[in-house]
């Protein structure tokens, strides 16, 4: 019961992951005055996108070809550590956040070397921004993670869920602020969100995530964009899990579940409203300033740790 | 059984350097010193697995026919190292097999095959004696062996300066390990002795042993900022040398390190802990950010090894640490991460070193700069390096992760210790390493993508083809090696939690340690059937140019280079290069219609500037200042002669 129920969540995650990013894009309209795309579009976009042939360069390798695969796989498992209705996971382990950060490393990686295959300078370009990005935020999504470990004296994901689903909100320790906080920036980061990142740009020179699947078309694409989608929602669902578990079922009836899938649209809700009012109102940073947001992220990580040793 | 078996390998290893000399003469026995040592190195394998899961000790003493007392023994941790010479050399030999008959001939191969089976020897010497002499023998012996395969690709006055700062700073850290040795008087004769006698020493002599083993085995090691001569040595061998140098010759002063740090003195205070730590943080980041802003791949790889080092040291000052305030559990699981990543580091970084050594048999050149569009032309190459960087940068599923995760694991516990500082310094710890994968993820990103992906940028690198099958199975074996321990870790963790037992009483590795060899390969598994469904999907698939903005004539030139690739984190991380930067523009003072510019950036470190330059100048002043008493003069150094004489008889008068 519990195994399918896991895999329910896995299984959630990926499906409405393309359903997140057409409210976050309707949302976005609405804010500017615009009418907007119907929130399904992006489901139409995959499918659009795997029916249509690879547009492959004559110089690129199977890296080409493997990498979006490879992208694709690392985040479904990324997805599988995540707990969303209830506190358990489908995969965990101890010290399964380092797993979750590397993996979530591992996707980038190839998404870089894809990005080279290409043979043009946008494909550098990107892979290069992207490199600078994700190597400083690295840091301040470990450490974060391991503050919230310290406090709850586990160090798998689900552990952690489950600790803080017995705490008191109102007990909420300074710990958990500036985890929360380094996490939150580190996500806009990750994810290429602004002010990091434009998504929606068509300025090739001031692309990080666009630059780098630019040559990328067809079934290849549809699997990139996919796997940013649940990205952007596994990342959103952690925070979710990580700092605000409160109405997550503790048992399988059928009530305690529809109550946790109730309150977890209202979360998500939350997360992608204000994410939509950030992203409109304010501009992207330069990208030399990125290393000083990132910066801010570490600081505060930095000071979750230590707030752990002090505060026990 | 394996006493026999300990002394046919060696004895085999001795005749391959005669066997050489007969070979030579014989065109028919080519092969004969290539197959005998690897040979020689199976057995060494078949010895050391059997010491290591076995757990017996055996000795070799022959102190007891000659007059020396130099004697070889195997324990654990002995094995542990031998299994990781022998294991990793094996392929790198099968790829010289055909690598050095293609770039060497006449009395340079000859002399290869003689000085290779012989710094293989000194290695195993080192790290299985069990005296002081026969240590010494051995570590010495190290160093005059890799220098003489160093000098086979010719001596330039660059590459005779390169082997004198490696000769000079190799002496320098073996007579801080003598001192290390010598601090032991009277027990110093054999290893057993100065384990029973450490109990008893005052604590500052221990202080003393614990800062020349520091200093002497990190000179080898190549910590920051001891690791001058690293840079410089290693790029200029030849590639399978630079392999086995940066692979396995490193580890052996890892080895002196752990056998004296915490066989002979047993743990220490926190703060050798925290020094070794702090060596680790700079040595892997300092590490990581000098091979960034490399462009010579060889060069880039040995700054790596420094990195690597670093990330060795972070387990090793944790375990400290851990064992100083009475948790064993905790730092058998930190010593276990820094063992397990000098296994893997062997692996990996052999395999990275062969990768150039095929690339510079491919295309006549390791700059990154001149290569590109690798992958096609040289498949198993291409793909064996591939999961070399991944291993290096420590992605799941490949050996590196392991290690690295083992070692986040350990501070993570850091935070359980009562002891504030340690809750404290121990997890912010976990940051640097995080830090330290990031960048070496971006460095790893730029080489195979500059290196093996997109188009060539040179000639050369367009018409390379795949290198000979010798050579490719060597690579292959090193690659498989990569993920069998990245999905399969229980295959060596339990060996090493035997060994990380015997090293610190009372400590069993923590069950945390084996968590993750239970859930790796079901990922892998669900991973690859995901990759192979995925995979198999049908996709059509068509040839169109790169998008170049809608015009046309994009060329190889237009892509990014290494040097672009990497300039957005130099820029950030200006402070540690410190570049001194001309650019001329020709004519003066016309900056939009240029004749011609031209852009030099020369970076020294800023050790060099200001650690080691004060010395240098330092000695030189004090020898010109000396050279005034060597006149030249014969009555001058009659009177020497005389004044020596007349202060000998008033000595001798007074005593």
């Amino acid at each position: 019961m519990t195994l399918a129920m896991n895999v329910v969540q896995v299984l959630l995650l990926i499906l409405m992951a393309p359903l997140v990013r057409g409210v976050i894009a309707r949302l976005k309209a609405r804010i500017q005055n615009r009418r907007g795309a119907s929130v399904w579009r992006p489901y139409s976009d995959l499918l659009k996108l795997f029916r249509k042939e690879d547009l492959v360069p004559p110089s690129a390798s199977f890296v080409f070809r493997l990498a979006p695969i490879v992208v694709f796989t690392a985040t479904l498992v990324v997805a599988a550590f995540v707990p969303l209705l209830h506190g358990s996971a489908l995969l965990n382990a101890t010290g399964d956040f380092v797993l979750l950060v590397y993996l979530l490393a591992l996707g980038r990686f190839f998404l870089m070397l894809g990005a080279m295959d290409g043979g043009s300078s946008f494909g550098g370009m990107g892979a290069s921004r992207e490199a600078l990005v994700s190597t400083l935020a690295e840091a301040p999504f470990l450490l974060a993670l391991m503050s919230v470990a310290i406090a709850a004296h586990t160090s798998s994901i689900a552990g952690m869920v489950r600790w803080t689903m017995g705490q008191n909100f109102f007990q909420f320790s300074a710990v958990h602020a500036l985890a929360f906080v380094a996490m939150a920036l580190v996500s806009i980061a990750e994810t290429g969100r602004m002010p990091v990142d434009n998504p929606t740009t068509h300025l090739e020179l001031t692309m990080i995530h666009e630059a780098m699947v630019l040559e990328y078309s067809g079934p290849s694409l549809a699997l990139i964009e996919w796997a940013s989608g649940i990205k952007l929602t596994v990342v959103m669902a952690l925070l979710i899990a990580l700092f605000a578990p409160w109405g997550m079922a503790s048992s399988l009836s059928p009530l305690a579940i529809a109550i946790a899938s109730l309150v977890l649209l209202l979360k998500m809700t939350a997360l992608v409203v204000a994410l939509a009012l950030v992203e409109s109102s304010v501009a992207k940073l330069r990208m030399y300033l990125v290393p000083d947001f990132l910066g801010v992220a570490s600081a505060l990580a930095i000071l979750a740790v230590v707030f752990t040793a002090l505060m026990r | 059984m394996t006493q026999v078996l300990f002394s046919s390998f060696l004895v085999a290893m001795l005749s391959v350097p005669v066997l050489t000399l007969i070979s030579c003469r014989w065109a028919k026995a080519r092969a004969l010193p290539a197959v005998l040592l690897m040979g020689s190195l199976a057995v060494g394998i078949a010895v050391a697995t059997t010491a290591l899961y076995g757990g017996q000790k055996f000795v070799i003493d022959v102190s007891q026919v000659a007059s020396f007392s130099f004697a070889l023994s195997v324990d654990r941790l002995s094995a542990f190292f031998l299994l990781l010479i022998c294991s990793v050399s094996l392929p790198v030999i099968l790829f010289s097999s055909s690598y050095i008959p293609r770039h060497y001939s006449g009395a340079r191969r000859h002399w290869l095959w003689a000085v290779l089976p012989l710094f293989l020897m000194s290695m195993v010497v080192v790290v299985t004696a069990s005296t002081l002499f026969a240590f010494l023998f051995g570590w010495e012996l190290m160093t005059l062996f890799s220098a003489g395969l160093i000098l086979i690709d010719g001596d330039s006055e660059e590459r005779r300066h390169s082997i004198f700062v490696y000769l000079l700073m190799m002496h320098a850290g073996a007579a801080a390990v003598i001192g290390a040795f010598l601090l032991f008087l009277p027990h110093a004769g054999n290893f057993a002795e100065m384990r029973a006698s450490a109990t008893s020493m005052p604590p500052t002599l221990r202080t003393a042993v614990f800062l020349l083993a520091f200093v002497g085995f990190g000179t080898k090691a190549g910590i920051v900022p001891l690791h001058l001569w690293l840079p410089r040595a290693h790029p200029i061998a030849p590639s399978p040398v630079s392999a086995l140098m940066s692979g396995v010759m490193l580890k052996t002063a890892i080895y002196g390190f752990v056998r004296f740090a915490f066989d002979f003195l047993g743990g220490g205070p926190s703060w050798w802990g925290y020094l070794v730590l702090l060596a680790g943080c700079v040595s892997g980041l300092l590490g990581v950010l000098y091979a960034i802003a490399e462009h010579d791949l060889k060069r880039l790889l040995a700054y790596h090894s420094v990195e690597n080092i670093g990330i060795i040291y972070l387990g090793l000052g944790a375990a400290l640490v851990f064992a100083a305030n009475h948790s064993p559990v905790w730092a058998a699981l930190a010593l276990t991460a820094a063992l397990l990543h000098c296994l893997n580091h062997a692996i990996f970084k052999s395999l990275l070193f062969l990768g150039a050594g095929a690339i510079s048999d491919a295309a006549q050149t390791v700059d990154l700069e001149e290569l590109g569009g690798l992958l096609k032309r040289m498949p198993l190459t291409g793909t064996a390096f591939l999961i070399a960087c991944c291993s290096i940068v420590g992605l799941p599923l490949f050996n590196g992760f392991v290690s690295e995760w083992l070692t986040f694991r350990s501070f993570l516990a850091g935070s359980e210790m009562s002891n504030f500082s340690a809750a404290i310094i121990l997890p912010l710890a976990a940051g640097v390493l995080a830090l330290i994968g990031g960048l070496a993820a971006a460095c790893f990103a730029k080489v195979y993508g500059v290196a093996f992906l997109g188009r060539p940028r040179s000639r050369e690198a367009a018409s390379a083809n795949e290198v000979p099958l010798p050579m490719q199975a060597g690579m292959g074996a090193l690659a498989a090696a990569c993920v069998a321990i990245g999905v399969f870790p229980g295959l060596v963790l339990r060996s090493l939690g035997k060994l990380t037992a015997e090293l610190l009483p009372g400590a069993e590795l923590p069950q945390a340690a084996t968590s993750l060899s239970g859930i790796l390969p079901w990922i892998a598994l669900s991973a690859l059937v995901l990759v192979a469904s995925i995979a198999a999907l049908k996709r059509t698939k068509r040839l169109t140019a790169t998008w170049a903005c809608g015009l046309s004539g994009l060329n190889e030139r237009m892509q990014y280079t290494s040097t672009a690739f990497s300039k957005p984190l130099r820029k950030v991380f200006s402070q540690v290069y410190k570049a001194d930067r001309t650019v001329e523009v020709v004519p003066d003072g016309t900056p939009y219609f240029p004749v011609s510019i031209s852009y030099r950036s020369v970076r020294t470190t800023s050790f060099e500037r200001s650690l080691y330059r004060p010395g240098v100048d330092a000695i030189v002043a004090a020898a010109n200042r000396l050279r005034q008493l060597q006149t030249g003069n014969i009555q001058i150094y009659l009177l020497y002669i005389f004044a020596a004489l007349i202060a000998l008889l008033v000595f001798m008068r007074f005593v």
